[in-house]
Formats: C-alpha cells, structure tokens, sequence
C-alpha cells in the first residue's frame, strides 16, 4: 500500500512541473539538486537559474522587512524586534568554568595570586623585553613598538643566555615580567609571558602581525601612560589571562593621553589593537527641525551637537593564541602545567577556553 | 563540521570525598545514586591563602575517624572528617623548624594503630618539612571540646642533610617511612627505633655519560603489607620500582611522556599503579611487567596533584590544578564523573566510610561484598593475560593476612554491612548506567 502511495505521488509530481528537467526527476528519492545533473552545460544553467530566485527572494524579504520597520515608525508603534543572527559565540557550548560576579572564592583567589601586588598598585610594573637567539627584519621593529606601547618596558639583547638565567637575572633587578618575542624564518611568531618571581608562564601564538608603517592612516603614539581595554575574558582560566595582561600595564593611565590598548578576545583568539581616540562635536542637521517643533526655546540657543568619537590605529596589529599556561616561571622540563592545549580538547567549534 | 559531542559519564557509585585547595578550603563532595555525578555537599573554612594546605592525612574507619590537615602557615588541625570539628591545632610557635618561609610541612601521617592500648584519645603525628627535619609526636584529642589540646612528647631527627625532601609516605603497618625528594635519594627510617635502614643508590650513567640528577616528586608503597616494595616518580619523568631485598637501584624503572611524574598511586591488588603528571596525563601501569595498561583520557588539561584509589568500590579519584576532581573507573579507564571546584586543588581523600541513608534494608541479604566485584574481574581476565596472575596473588596475601583481616571485620561489624549495601547499590547503579547522565561537565 504504501509503496502505491509513493508511486502516486510522484507521479503527480510529474505532471506538476515543466518537462525540460525529466531526465533528474526519474531519481525521485533524493530532493533535487543541480549538482545531480552530470551535463555541466545544463547543470550550472539550472545553477544559475536557481540562486537568481534565491537572490530575488532575498531582496523581497529585506524589503518586506523594511516595509514593516517603516510602517512601525509611521504609525508610531514599537519596532518590529531584530533578528539576532546565530554565530559560534552566540552558541557556545556551556561552560562552568565561567566566573560569576558574585564568587567570593574567585575574588579571595584573586587577592592571593601572583599579580595582585601589582594591580592593586602596591608595585609598579618594569617589563623585561628580549628575543629568542637569532632575532631580524621584523622583531626588532616590533620589538620598538612593543617598547613604546607598554610603559617601563627595557629590552635586553639575547646573547647566548640561557631562558632560567634571564630569569634570575630579571629577579635579582625587581623585573616584574619578562616578554620574550620568538621568531621563526624572520618572521614573529610566538610570545612568552613570564610573570615574576613566581608567577605564571603563558605561551601564545602570535600571528598576523601587521607593523605600524603597514597600516594606512596611521598615528604615531605619544608616551602617555594608555589605557587598558581587556575584553571577553569569562572563564577561569581566561580571568586569570586577563590579569597576566593587566600587569603588563600600569594601572594608572593618564587619560589626558588618549591612548588605548585593546585586547579582545574573541573565539579563543586575542586580538590586539592600539588606537589613539579623539571625541568631536559633529552637528545634527536632520534632526534640528524636529527639535524645535518637540520643545520651547531652549533648543534654539544650544546648538545640537552630537559627540562622537573617532578612532586613529597606532602601532601594530597582531592575534595571541593561548597555547600553555604554567604555572610557577619558565621549565619546560620540570614544569607543572595549568592549561595545556591537547588536540583531544577540540570536540567542538562550539567550545571556548577563555 | 566535527560534530559537538557530549561526554558520556555513566555517573559514580555512592561516595564521599574531600577535597583540599589553595586556599584552604576543605570540599566535601558526596554522591548518591539518583542523583548521578558527583556535589559539593559542604564547605569547610573560610578562603585564605596562607592557609593552603600542604599535606593530608586520614584514619580512615568507621568508629572515630580523624583527618590532620597540613597547613602552609605551619598549623596542623586535627578534624573530624564527617562534621569538619576541629578537634586540635598545632600552631607554629609549638614547632622550632618551622622559622623560614621555605621550610614548609610537606609530609604528615596520622598513625591510626598504635597507642591505642595506651591511651585511646592520644594520636601519633609524623610530620616532616622540606628541608628534612622529621617528628613524631603525640597528640592528644579532647573529648569534649572545652579541653584543649596538648601535644606531650616529641621526637625529632634530621631525614636528610641537604636538598629539599618532596615526598614522604608510610607504610601499611605504620612502622616504616619513605622519604625522598629534591637532591634526596629515597630512604626508608625505622620508626620504632629512629634508624635508617635503607637507602637508595642512584641509577648508572647512561650510554651517553649523563647523569640525571636525583629529584623525587612522588612514592608509593605497592601493597599495604608489604614494606619492601615501592614505586618512585621523578622529576626526570620517569617511575621506578624498588625493592629493599634486592638491591639498591631501582629494579624497574619506567619512563612515561615527557613531563615529571607528579602522583602515584597503588591499587589494592599490589600490582596497578596509577601514575600523573604535570601535563595532566594519567596513566595506569602493570608494574611487573612495567607494561603501560592504558591512559585515563578526558581533557584533563592542568597537572595532577593527587590521585587517590578508592579503598574498595573500583574508582580512582584525580586532582590537580585544572580546579577539576575527575572520577575514573579503574577498569574501563573511563571517567565516571567530574567536578569543577573553582581552585588548584592540592590533595583529595576518600570517606570510604560514608553510608547512604536511603538505602532499604534487603540489601544486607547478600551473601558477601567482594562478589560483585570479581565476576568484574573475571569478565576482564578473559581479555588480558597478564591480569591472570593478579588473582592468585591477591589470595595469597589474604592467606598472610589473614588474622589480621579477621581482626579487622571484628572491629566493625556494622561496617560490613555498610559494605553490603554498598554493593547492592553498586549494582543498581550499573543497572542505570546509561539513563544516569553526568550534569557535571
């Protein structure tokens, strides 16, 4: 019986639709699908025919959507609600880890790590800044720029010293935190962290280093002391990142420097940016009229002026990936590991460390 | 598009744990059957990180038990491990090795058999610090809480003369103690008398001419009645197995990844050992052939810290600084439950005493607790050979053993029936393995 059902059907289908495609429709188990024609003249034919009504489709929705949002603002009713899209971080898969705002475990460990000397301004930070052994082209310039973006910050040629002799060294002068730049082929590609004396050790991946003269319009930054912008760090182990970064920096930035340090984390991935913002009084011409038709006087004597802020990208570009954090200073013989990255860890895209 | 899996834990037997972090505070963790993984049921102490713990130690029974607690500003308490009472505390003024900031408690034993004939409330303490000074004192424990505590005799001598002592153990019998660590070859004291008896030579030069510094980062005893045999973790990733009738150099020694062996742990068959390291591998290893039998795999990602073998149910507990308590079944290899506890955790310990109140009364009916557990074993004997030899062995040291099991099962009657009814619900458990979903990871 049930087969008869299905005969029947498709045989009606059949006779619904146009007879140019039969020879696809003999196939009637899969739905249909233009890469099942095995003659390419025909196939990217019906491809073509296909993703023009798609696109048509489209534009009709976005202006039905439009239709509607204008008709809202006419009739004055509430706006028809945007649809959020769903991205990988919108659906990420949920984590415990996560710190909640009212941890009291979270904010006791907090005062007993490592950096909290140095967040809580009891110390000034003074960075150590070195290379890997054989250091050209790129890291000596991005070197320079690290130097002018974090404050107090000395870099130290390498020579042929060992990384635990850099240590003790950095130790004994009242270093707070080495970075050290690795480059492989010429190119920049790793930075170690080390919190000192016996903080953590952090390893990122650093890539898509783009220097300062690469980047078009770009502004030379004053030596004011910036602003830190640290985004997206949720979890434990990203909290505890954040705060590594945090002690880079002072926690006193002279604002009238405009300067801002961003990192922003996002999929795993920390973003770094560095930009120099300025806030401008821009007139409102639009929205004059309907201003003074709302309300008395007052708006005629002060102009309408809308601040905005403009943004200016100074100094580099680059992207840290977490690879290792451990804990206590730099052994990778005898080390204990906080974090490590294991291939097994990646179930998902949808699964997020920091 | 790899597909987002979700781990499957089968959920864990009845159990009770108590776990011990940076700073200071003591979890409680229970689980029971219907409710599948594992809770944080209570909280002991309030967090402060001077008072991270630094050694652990249990007499585990089920009339009385004790927990000593090490603690990094030198205090060691004295608690209930049921009600979390403090019963005593030993502050740091009472101690004269304890000046400096690195001269820290790494080593501490509650001895639960001696001195009982003696007086039935004073305990014996071994405590050793890093830089070797080891003690044994007696403490004792009031009954009611408005006495205090007193500590009467101590006895104290020097374990090594230089390098730092990492790890330190007793043996089953509690007349033996191991000490090792940084720059310290392993050695074993006599406690009754306070000599050494044993002492560890460093293994040869290798093919190349280097010699790898000693440094010890954790021992075990392999069984409990048997003082002659121990495994040894080293900074240099390697375990090693001893025997104090052979020879001095290892007779065994295993090398596992590339990361110091952090933990160890020996199972109750005097076989297994369970090994972890700081990159957060586990492992477990037949140690008479030295044969890997598998890895404790579940993106276990921050280095062991401890690792505890359950006393009877077939669980092995992991901790580390992941801020994870992960519960893995000793035979499967798989991980039965996971908790997240917010902090490094330093040291985890097993109730194994912790009855569950809703269980019915039939349970008792059974005929005896170690049945479940070997049809368990004979189904795996089927597969691996060398796990053969395993239950032999195990019989005969039951034979020598004998009389003192007997006398155990005396002391607690009620216990055992506690084990039947664990069993029982073991069972049950196993029944809903697959409808019992872990919430926990």
């Amino acid at each position: 019986m049930a087969m008869g059902g299905k005969r029947k059907r498709n045989q009606d289908s059949d006779g619904e639709e146009d007879s140019s495609k039969r020879k696809i429709k003999t196939e009637t188990k899969e739905p249909f699908r233009p890469s099942m024609i095995k003659n390419k003249e025909k196939r990217s034919e019906v491809h073509a025919k296909l993703k023009h009504q798609k696109k048509l489709e489209k534009r009709a929705k976005s202006k039905a959507r439009d239709a509607a949002v204008k008709r809202a603002i006419e009739l004055g009713e509430e706006l028809p609600e945007k649809k959020v899209p769903r991205t990988i971080e919108n659906t990420r898969e949920v984590d415990e880890t996560v710190c909640k705002p009212d941890d009291e475990e979270l904010f006791a460990g907090n005062d007993a790590d490592e950096f909290s000397s140095i967040l809580n301004r009891q110390n000034n930070p003074k960075i150590l800044i070195t290379t890997c052994r054989f250091n050209s082209t790129r890291a000596p310039a991005f070197i320079s720029e690290l130097l002018q973006i974090i404050p107090n910050a000395h870099y130290f040629k390498r020579g042929t010293y060992e990384l635990k002799k850099i240590v003790e060294y950095a130790n004994k002068k009242d270093f707070t935190s080495i970075v050290v730049v690795h480059t492989n082929r010429r190119e920049p590609n790793a930075l170690l962290i080390i919190g000192l004396p016996d903080g953590p050790t952090a390893h990122f991946k650093l890539t898509n280093l783009v220097l300062r003269k690469d980047i078009k319009n770009h502004g030379t930054p004053t030596s004011h002391r910036p602003e830190l912008v640290l985004n997206n760090f949720t979890t434990r182990l990203g909290h505890r990142v954040g705060r590594m970064i945090q002690s880079l920096f002072p926690q006193d930035p002279e604002f009238k420097g405009r300067r801002v340090v961003t990192f922003h984390n996002q999929r795993d991935f920390v973003f770094f940016r560095h930009h120099r913002y300025i806030f401008e009084k821009k007139e409102i011409k639009k929205i004059e009229s309907k201003g003074k038709k709302d309300e008395d006087g007052e708006s005629e004597k002060v102009p309408d002026h809308k601040t905005i802020a403009r943004l200016q990208e100074c100094g580099p570009r680059f992207t840290l990936k977490l690879v290792s954090l451990q804990h206590g200073t730099f052994d990778t013989k005898g080390g204990e590991y906080e974090w490590v990255h294991k291939p097994e860890m990646d179930t998902s895209r949808r699964r997020f460390f920091l | 598009m790899p597909r987002a899996t979700t781990l499957e834990c089968p959920g864990c037997p009845p159990l009770r744990a108590l776990t011990f972090d940076t700073l200071g505070l003591i979890k409680v963790l229970e689980s029971r059957e219907n409710q599948g993984g594992l809770k944080v049921v209570e909280r002991w102490g309030e967090p402060d990180a001077s008072k991270s713990v630094n050694a652990v130690s249990i007499i585990d029974r089920s009339s009385n038990p004790l927990l000593a607690v090490a603690r990094k500003n030198g205090q060691i308490e004295v608690l209930s491990p049921v009600t979390g009472v403090s019963q005593a505390t030993i502050s740091k003024a009472g101690d004269l090795d304890l000046q400096s900031e690195e001269n820290n408690l790494i080593g501490l034993h509650l001895f639960g058999k001696q001195n009982t004939e003696i007086d039935s409330r004073a305990y014996n303490l071994l405590t050793c610090t890093s830089k070797g000074n080891a003690s044994i004192r007696s403490i004792e424990v009031p009954d009611s809480e408005t006495e205090s505590s007193s500590t009467n005799s101590s006895k104290t001598w020097n374990v090594c003369n230089s390098g730092n002592v990492l790890c330190c153990k007793v043996d089953g019998n509690e007349k033996f103690a191991l000490f090792g660590g940084k720059g310290v070859e392993v050695n074993i004291w006599d406690l009754d008398n306070y000599t050494k008896i044993w002492n560890a030579k460093s293994p040869p030069k290798n093919s190349l001419g280097i010699f790898t510094p000693t440094w010890f980062t954790s021992v075990s005893y392999l069984s409990k009645d048997d003082h002659r045999k121990f495994v040894a973790g080293t900074n240099n990733h390697q375990v090693r197995l001893y025997d104090i009738s052979a020879q001095r150099r290892p007779v065994l020694s295993i090398d596992f990844r590339e990361t110091p062996i952090k933990a160890l742990a020996e199972d109750i068959d005097g076989n297994t050992i369970y090994l972890g390291n700081g990159f957060g591998d586990m492992a477990s290893v037949d140690i008479r052939t030295g044969k890997m039998l598998g890895c404790f795999t579940g993106k276990c990602s921050g280095s062991i810290k401890s690792i505890v073998r359950h006393p009877e149910l077939p669980v092995v507990a992991s901790c580390g600084l992941d801020g994870y308590l992960r519960l893995w079944d000793t035979k499967t290899r798989q991980l039965l439950s996971s908790v997240f506890l917010k902090q490094h955790i330093l040291h985890v310990v097993f109730d194994s005493n912790f009855i569950v109140e809703d269980i019915p009364k039939e349970a008792d009916s059974l005929p005896s607790k170690e049945q479940p557990v070997k049809e368990i074993t004979d189904d795996e004997e089927i597969g691996a050979t060398p796990l053969k030899r395993k239950k032999s062995s195990r019989n005969k040291e039951s034979v020598i053993a004998g009389s003192e099991k007997k006398k155990r099962a005396k002391d607690s009657e009620e216990h055992k029936k506690s084990k039947g009814s664990k069993s029982a619900s073991k069972k049950t458990n196993k029944r809903s393995k697959n409808e019992i979903q872990d919430d926990g990871l």
